[in-house]
């Protein structure tokens, strides 16, 4: 692919890799600027967000951060998210792995079926029964706690992680199988000490979907959590954008360090976070 | 199942049992207020109770207006609910007493019934029982900037009529001045316009006939006729640019920092605009005035009557009794009276009005105190699902996306659906 | 013994089929399943979602939903979006994606700058842009008045308010679709393409006859989710407009959320859930059908 479309001919003077470096960069300030405005803007004082739009602060008022960091308040928020986010990551893997050993491995009466069953999950989005649903999680006592958001989180994401766990499962050389199970080892061993440690590709990859849509989720939490101590950060900050909402400054500062977690682990994971939500996707 | 839910409860509670052990009662407190300063006092009032109550400890939790609205049907279905409700009365709070969501109070307030405006007090009361304490009542008219007005030539206190109204609007734009400044972004301000209009057009006895579905209910004569009037205002562009995007919080800080003529507010939000302004100043005192909401040509209402609210604080079913305790105690003449001197509101207390030191407040205690009809506001009197078609319709008129006949029959449908 | 063997190996098959799968079909019924079949339920009441639901009224909730303006405004909004993914976004990822799937220096870089909004969560999103776009502070206004020109207040106006969010969809979501394609274009035959090249036909034939067409595959999943996802789209709106003014940018999700669930009208809401479920559930069969039978 490589050279499709680098010209062989030797033209005088080629205009298309202009063309492409200009078109490059006009997208690249369409997706920056916002960013960067965000980032810089809350260095900002309010004032200054109207005089110097696009500059540097010309002093940086690192209180608008400062204030952030040393509140309870932000650290809750990344607390709650944290925890909703690990233990929904956690139980998808174990839920689904155990659920797509079972599909890739054994045969029994209706495993067809059930798998169908279970993939009726991707056809529709939660909010589509999220009335029914908080109905649901009131009456089994769950409202206002993080399992009332984690369960149906973790119900939600089955579908596609089965799909890709027991694609994987699948691929993993079937002689290994026969071969522990002839020597006695049970299905149950296998899985734990065999499938699981040879599918640490695909967990991470399962994982990270789980991970980026629950660290990400809005309207599950906004449901189901009533009191501030449990909100997960993208509640925090719209109450926080409510209280403040015209501080900008204020505003600014607390999105860029609400989205920094997010921005890190994107850094140092960038392999495993496209690859998961695009592989995610793809086969789906 | 059980054992899910168990599971699930268990490992909850572990986490969140970090800090909580102490064995004492703890009173959880929901409120919308935005005002620091006012917040200051209420926190204190809190710690005197605290104080003089060893073992409770009352815990404040804030949410913005709108944000309150939309969580309150759920906050309501949680078992872990809020004790103290924020409530404007009306026929949301039936709709909560239908439900069984609160705590029948009529016994526990006692005596102090005798001490608290008899009308306020009404509004609580449902079949008989009580289910709240009202804190404050309120009077929505224009508020407005004396400088701006002298600027283009406006006097304020002569404006009775809606036309007088309308040619005040023409004169303060041909002067440069945003004649009104409004949150249209909440709905609810918008709102207030159709309403008053409504409340002048037909009085007591159009509201009245329209809730028994007689001549055309909402869609009847003098319902759409107060959409044809808002219309005439809406058409003189009268609103600060980009109204439709303004929550009611940021209006009121325009207001305040002194970029538009009016405002049509609830009586206590002059003191918001205070806090709200860039300066946390806002318009002082004496350059602010007050204009009862205009009679339009051939109005039935009395010019007397009021459009106002009544905000008073709930107790949630299974509150522990120092809830209720803590809100009579919120509502006695002494805490009453601190946020009436500094005129936060108009206080319920009997006699605790005369606290109120600002010629504004009183003026707006006089009129709700001379009212013989005092209309809640639509959006929490007519239940929360028509109150919100009212907000929806009334900021299509505002958009001008609705025509008023649309508008009143989107209202009516909507209370003929009663869902 | 190889009976014995034989056992064991049922034995074990059972146990590990108990263990293994109730876990999991049990929290998808309980939480996926048996919401949607109560939707329907539901959507038969008139219900305020204290106690047991008693008003029963029939199909008048779907007649409700169907007879209101608003719903028939978040339907446009919804196909407006799909538009708009379809026509400047699926072109757009696909041009940066011809572009960025060869190596040079600052390729990869860009593709993450590309993919990073994707990663964003909405909320964070829609809240940088209702920065940009107040009419006050934000940069937007900045730029117009840089020209002398009145601020617009895009967030406030029925007219512009979908403008508004449509151009944040494509800033969030083109860079996922855009690596959807690089991951195509990286697994292409090169083979093809350079033998093309020698038989002498241009970069553009190369590319409309050759590449293109292998690409199709992953245009037609392109499409599906741009579909998909705006059909569920929420989140983003909610920061940006809350479905306002005047329920002018509602999307179908911010409808249900603003009409059904915080005014606690759980037939009312329950009916739009269904009608959101019918047409993802239609949509996902006819299109799979249709266009990806092969895949």
């Amino acid at each position: 692919m490589s050279d499709v479309l680098t010209a062989p001919h030797s033209r005088p003077i080629d205009l298309v890799p202009l063309y492409k470096a200009l078109f490059l960069m006009v997208v690249a300030a369409f997706v920056a600027v916002p960013l960067l405005a965000t980032v810089l803007g809350g260095f900002k004082t309010l004032g200054e967000l109207r005089t110097n739009p696009f500059g540097l602060p010309t002093t940086w008022e690192w209180e608008n951060y400062a204030g952030i960091l040393l509140s309870q308040r932000y650290w809750q928020l990344l607390w709650n998210s944290t925890v909703i986010s690990i233990l929904t990551v956690v139980l998808t893997l174990i839920v689904a792995s155990m659920a797509a050993f079972v599909f890739a491995h054994i045969k029994f009466y209706g495993s067809e079926m059930l798998l169908s069953y279970l993939t009726m999950g991707l056809l529709f989005p939660a909010a589509t029964a999220i009335l029914p649903l908080f109905i649901k999680v009131r009456d089994l006592g769950l409202l206002d706690s993080y399992f009332g958001v984690i369960l149906p989180q973790v119900a939600f994401s089955l579908a596609m992680s089965i799909l890709l766990l027991r694609r994987f499962f699948k691929d993993l050389p079937h002689e290994l199988l026969e071969a522990a199970l002839v020597d006695g080892c049970s299905y149950i061993d296998f899985f734990r000490y065999v499938t699981l440690p040879l599918s640490r590709p695909i967990l991470a990859t399962v994982g990270t979907i789980a991970f980026v849509h629950s660290w990400n989720s809005y309207l599950l939490p906004l449901v189901m959590l009533n009191s501030d101590a449990l909100y997960p950060w993208p509640l925090g900050i719209m109450v926080y954008q409510g209280e403040y909402s015209s501080e900008w400054h204020l505003i600014l500062a607390f999105i860029t360090l609400t989205i920094l977690p997010t921005v890190l682990i994107f850094i140092f994971a960038q392999k495993h976070i496209v690859a998961g939500l695009t592989a995610g996707a793809v086969k789906g | 199942m059980g054992l899910l839910r168990k599971l699930a409860l268990a490992a909850a509670g572990l986490m969140l049992s970090a800090g909580a052990v102490a064995a004492q009662t703890t009173v959880k407190w929901l409120h919308i207020e935005q005002n620091p300063a006012q917040v200051k006092i209420w926190e204190e009032a809190a710690r005197r109770y605290e104080a003089k109550n060893p073992g409770v400890k009352v815990e404040m939790q804030f949410l913005e207006n709108e944000a309150y609205k939309a969580k309150l049907p759920t906050i309501l279905q949680s078992k872990d609910r809020p004790h103290i409700l924020y409530s404007w009365a009306g026929g949301v709070l039936k709709t909560q007493v239908e439900a069984g969501v609160l705590e029948d109070i009529t016994a526990g307030v006692g005596s102090l019934k005798d001490n608290i405006s008899a009308a306020a007090l009404e509004a609580f009361t449902v079949d008989g029982k009580i289910y709240g304490l009202p804190f404050n009542v309120s009077q929505v008219g224009f508020m407005y900037n004396k400088d701006l007005f002298a600027k283009a030539g406006v006097e304020g206190d002569k404006i009775k009529t809606w036309d007088q109204f309308l040619d005040a609007v023409k004169k303060l734009k041909a002067a440069g001045v945003t004649p009104i400044v409004v949150g249209g972004g909440d709905k609810w301000p918008l709102h207030f316009y159709w309403t008053h209009l409504a409340v002048r057009l037909g009085g007591k006895p159009a509201f009245e006939a329209a809730l028994k579905g007689q001549n055309g209910g909402f869609e009847g004569e003098t319902f759409i006729k107060s959409g044809e009037l808002m219309k005439q205002l809406v058409d003189l562009e009268p609103f600060q640019t980009g109204f439709l995007g303004f929550k009611n919080q940021q209006a009121l800080g325009f207001f305040g920092d002194g970029k538009a003529a009016m405002n049509l507010a609830i009586s206590h939000h002059s003191a918001t605009q205070r806090a709200l302004a860039a300066d946390k100043k806002g318009i002082p005192e004496d350059k602010l005035g007050w204009i009862d909401f205009p009679m339009p040509a051939g109005a039935k209402g009395q010019p007397t009557d009021t459009l106002g609210g009544v905000n008073g604080w709930l107790i949630t079913k299974g509150a522990p009794k120092e809830a209720l305790d803590f809100v009579k105690y919120f509502v006695s003449d002494e805490v009453q009276r601190e946020l009436a001197k500094q005129n936060f509101l108009i206080p319920t207390y009997k006699g605790a009005e005369a606290a109120l030191s600002a010629a504004f407040m009183q003026n707006v205690a006089r009129n709700i105190a001379a009212s013989k009809y005092h209309q809640n506001f639509y959006d929490q009197d007519l239940g929360p699902s028509v109150g919100r078609v009212v907000n929806d319709a009334t900021a299509e008129i505002a958009g001008g996306s609705m025509t008023p006949k649309q508008a009143a029959k989107a209202i009516q449908d909507a209370f003929k659906q009663g869902n | 013994m190889a009976m014995v063997r034989r056992r064991k190996a049922i034995d074990g098959r059972l146990s590990a089929l108990l263990l293994f799968l109730p876990p999991a079909l049990l929290l998808f019924t309980i939480f996926v399943v048996l919401p949607i079949v109560e939707a329907a339920w539901y959507s038969g009441f008139n219900w305020n979602g204290f106690g047991t639901p008693t008003k029963w009224i029939g199909l008048d909730n779907y007649w409700f939903v169907f007879d209101s303006r608003g719903f028939g405004t978040a339907f446009r909004n919804n196909l407006l979006i799909i538009a708009v993914s379809l026509v400047i976004q699926l072109p757009l990822a696909l041009s940066l994606a011809l572009i960025l799937a060869e190596r040079f220096r600052g390729s990869v870089a860009l593709r993450m700058l590309f993919f990073l909004p994707y990663v964003l969560a909405e909320i964070a999103t829609g809240l940088i842009f209702s920065f940009i776009y107040d009419g006050n502070y934000g940069l937007l206004a900045s730029i117009f008045r840089a020209f002398g020109a009145e601020a617009p207040h895009l967030l406030a106006s029925t007219q512009t308010s979908m403008l508004a969010i449509l151009i944040v969809v494509v800033w969030k979501y083109f860079g996922f679709h855009m690596m959807l394609f690089i991951a195509a274009l990286q697994g292409m035959d090169k083979n093809l393409v350079e033998a093309a090249r020698i038989d002498g036909a241009s970069r553009m034939q190369v590319l409309r006859h050759i590449v293109v067409p292998l690409l199709y595959p992953t245009i037609r999943l392109s499409i599906f989710f741009a579909v998909v996802g705006s059909l569920q789209l929420f989140d983003l709106v909610m920061p940006l407009t809350r479905g306002g003014p005047a329920d002018s940018s509602n999307t179908m999700v911010s409808f249900l959320y603003n009409n059904g669930v915080s005014r606690m009208r759980v037939g009312y809401g329950s009916a739009i859930g269904v009608i959101l479920f019918v047409i993802c559930v239609t949509f996902a069969f006819t299109y799979k059908r249709w266009f990806m039978r092969d895949e």
